[in-house]
């Protein structure tokens, strides 16, 4: 029973927990300028993800460590290095944009500047994770997170072309603009597969104290939930395709993407979309700033977790603060938050590889997951990613620049 | 046991399982006449980061001396407290005893004073 309610609400917050700033801008900015064209790259990039989640959280359940942990010590310090300066680096764009997004939803609120929401934002996500616990950190924010289920409701009332919908979950060449095309497909990829949320889900795993026994329940998470949280994602740019692209709208704003609603849901669509963008911005910046403190704890050795009172993880608290302090500096700094997400997940893809190859070898490694090694389909999976992300990772700069 | 496989990089617990560190670099003795042994383990960020770049252990080492908490550190481990090593390594130490601790233990002090810490 307890296994069932724990599937449950895995999948409920894996789909409330999936769409935040990156995935609402690139999936947005894809379906305004492409229409439906581009569904197929949020397609692949969500398969990416709940493969990746899914060893994760089986490395974790089997070895009881994270996989920032296993990282240092299967490939030691020095491959660490790259990843590790990198991730952190892009976590702090990353919540700076997150905070970003929750102050700009706070503004479509109330219609005070965003600015002055930031501190305010900032000081919410500190507080949250010094009063609660994991438990209620995940739940809570998945469960919030349903509003996001807004964009599925409104693409489903649009009636979208079913064939339309199934053509475009396979790659096409665009008749105009390819360097955009292919900037956006990239970024798709790079706003879905957060190098953050894999430790960040293997770390829960410790957390919860999940087991061996409890393998499956990860599994149908991490498929089940993932794949569904990637409809959500669908529902955005569904729904900018049939409402922004008609009306040749670009969305290089989230005000402008607000409109989105409005066919739908009316005089309630700004609400409606300032909840979903805010809820997403908000619970992304709990977790990615968590996050940082579980990555300096297990790459340090030092005690950590979410559950345990704040003063008996002095380190790891004092870690999680001091990264939070950083994105708010670099939130303050005028900047325009939907351009801090775009080149955060371009640099996410930059480092895709270094994220991927580990597991590679890790989940081949008896060491760590014992008998329950990835098979020849897992490895040929994850051998494709590998190439994949290589192949992103060169890419993406170039494109960036001609077509970002 | 295979030192850079089984030791280097793995997470050490003192006596009670408190989480200390990782161990950032080991000694050997190396003698002409015996096989090298091995002597202790270290840990700290300064030695970590002397592994990477030397002169980046000099500068680490400098911002320990710079906020006073460099007393005792790095922490040297004989070989033989080490109690067992499984998928970490358990030494026969208590962390609050050792100069390991002197950053968690500052931290604390301040986050104590922090409403709901505990």
């Amino acid at each position: 029973m307890s296994a069932l309610v724990d599937l449950i609400l895995g999948i409920v917050t894996s789909i409330g927990g999936f769409v935040e700033v990156g995935s609402i801008s690139t999936a947005a900015q894809a379906g305004s300028e492409f229409g439906f064209q581009l569904l197929w790259a949020i397609a692949i990039a969500t398969v990416m993800l709940a493969l990746l989640v899914e060893m994760s959280g089986r490395l974790a359940a089997v070895s009881k460590d994270s996989l920032a942990a296993a990282v240092r010590e299967r490939f030691g310090i020095h491959f660490q290095l790259v990843p590790l300066t990198a991730e952190l680096l892009i976590d702090i764009l990353l919540l700076a944009a997150e905070i970003g997004g929750a102050a700009i939803a706070i503004q479509l609120l109330t219609g005070v500047g965003f600015q002055w929401w930031i501190v305010p934002v900032g000081g919410s996500v500190w507080l949250i994770l010094w009063l609660c616990g994991f438990g209620l950190i995940e739940y809570g924010i998945g469960l919030l997170g349903l509003i996001t289920l807004a964009f599925v409701i409104s693409a489903w009332q649009l009636q979208p072309n079913v064939g339309h919908l199934g053509g475009s979950l396979l790659p096409t060449l665009p008749t105009h603009h390819f360097t955009r095309y292919a900037f956006l497909a990239v970024s798709i990829v790079g706003a879905t597969v957060s190098p953050y949320l894999l430790n960040f889900y293997s770390s829960g795993t410790v957390e919860e104290k999940v087991t061996e026994s409890e393998l499956w329940v990860n599994r149908t998470t991490a498929y089940v939930g993932i794949c569904f949280g990637g409809v959500v994602s669908m529902g955005v740019l569904v729904t900018s395709a049939m409402v922004l692209e008609p009306q040749h709208i670009l969305v290089d704003s989230y005000e402008q993407a607000a409109l989105m609603f409005v066919p739908v849901f009316k005089r309630w669509a700004i609400t409606l979309f300032a909840l979903a963008l805010g809820v997403g911005c908000f619970g992304a910046a709990v977790e990615i700033t968590l996050n940082a403190g579980y990555v300096f704890a297990q790459v340090f050795g030092w005690s950590w977790g979410a559950n345990r009172p704040r003063r008996d993880a002095a380190r790891f608290t004092f870690a999680f603060t001091l990264v939070l302090l950083a994105a708010l500096a670099l939130s303050l700094v005028r900047f325009d938050p939907l351009r801090l997400t775009m080149l955060s997940v371009a640099l996410t893809v930059v480092i895709m590889p270094a994220v991927v190859l580990p597991f590679l070898v890790l989940m081949n490694d008896e060491n760590y997951v014992k008998t329950h090694t990835s098979g020849a389909i897992g490895n040929g999976l994850l051998a494709a990613l590998t190439i994949l992300g290589c192949l992103l990772a060169l890419v993406v700069i170039p494109l960036e620049i001609f077509g970002g | 046991m295979d030192l850079v496989r089984d030791m280097l990089d793995k997470k050490v617990v003192d006596r009670n399982g408190r989480e200390m560190g990782r161990v950032d670099s080991i000694i050997l003795r190396v003698d002409a006449a015996a096989p090298p042994s091995v002597l202790a383990f270290e840990l700290g960020p300064a030695v970590l980061a002397a592994r990477v770049r030397p002169l980046w252990g000099r500068w680490v080492a400098a911002l320990e001396h710079g906020f006073g908490v460099d007393e005792g550190r790095p922490v040297r481990i004989p070989f033989t407290d080490i109690l067992h090593v499984h998928n970490h390594i358990k030494i026969d130490v208590a962390f609050g005893e050792t100069p390991a601790a002197t950053i968690e233990q500052r931290l604390r002090r301040w986050i104590a004073a922090i409403p709901r810490s505990s």
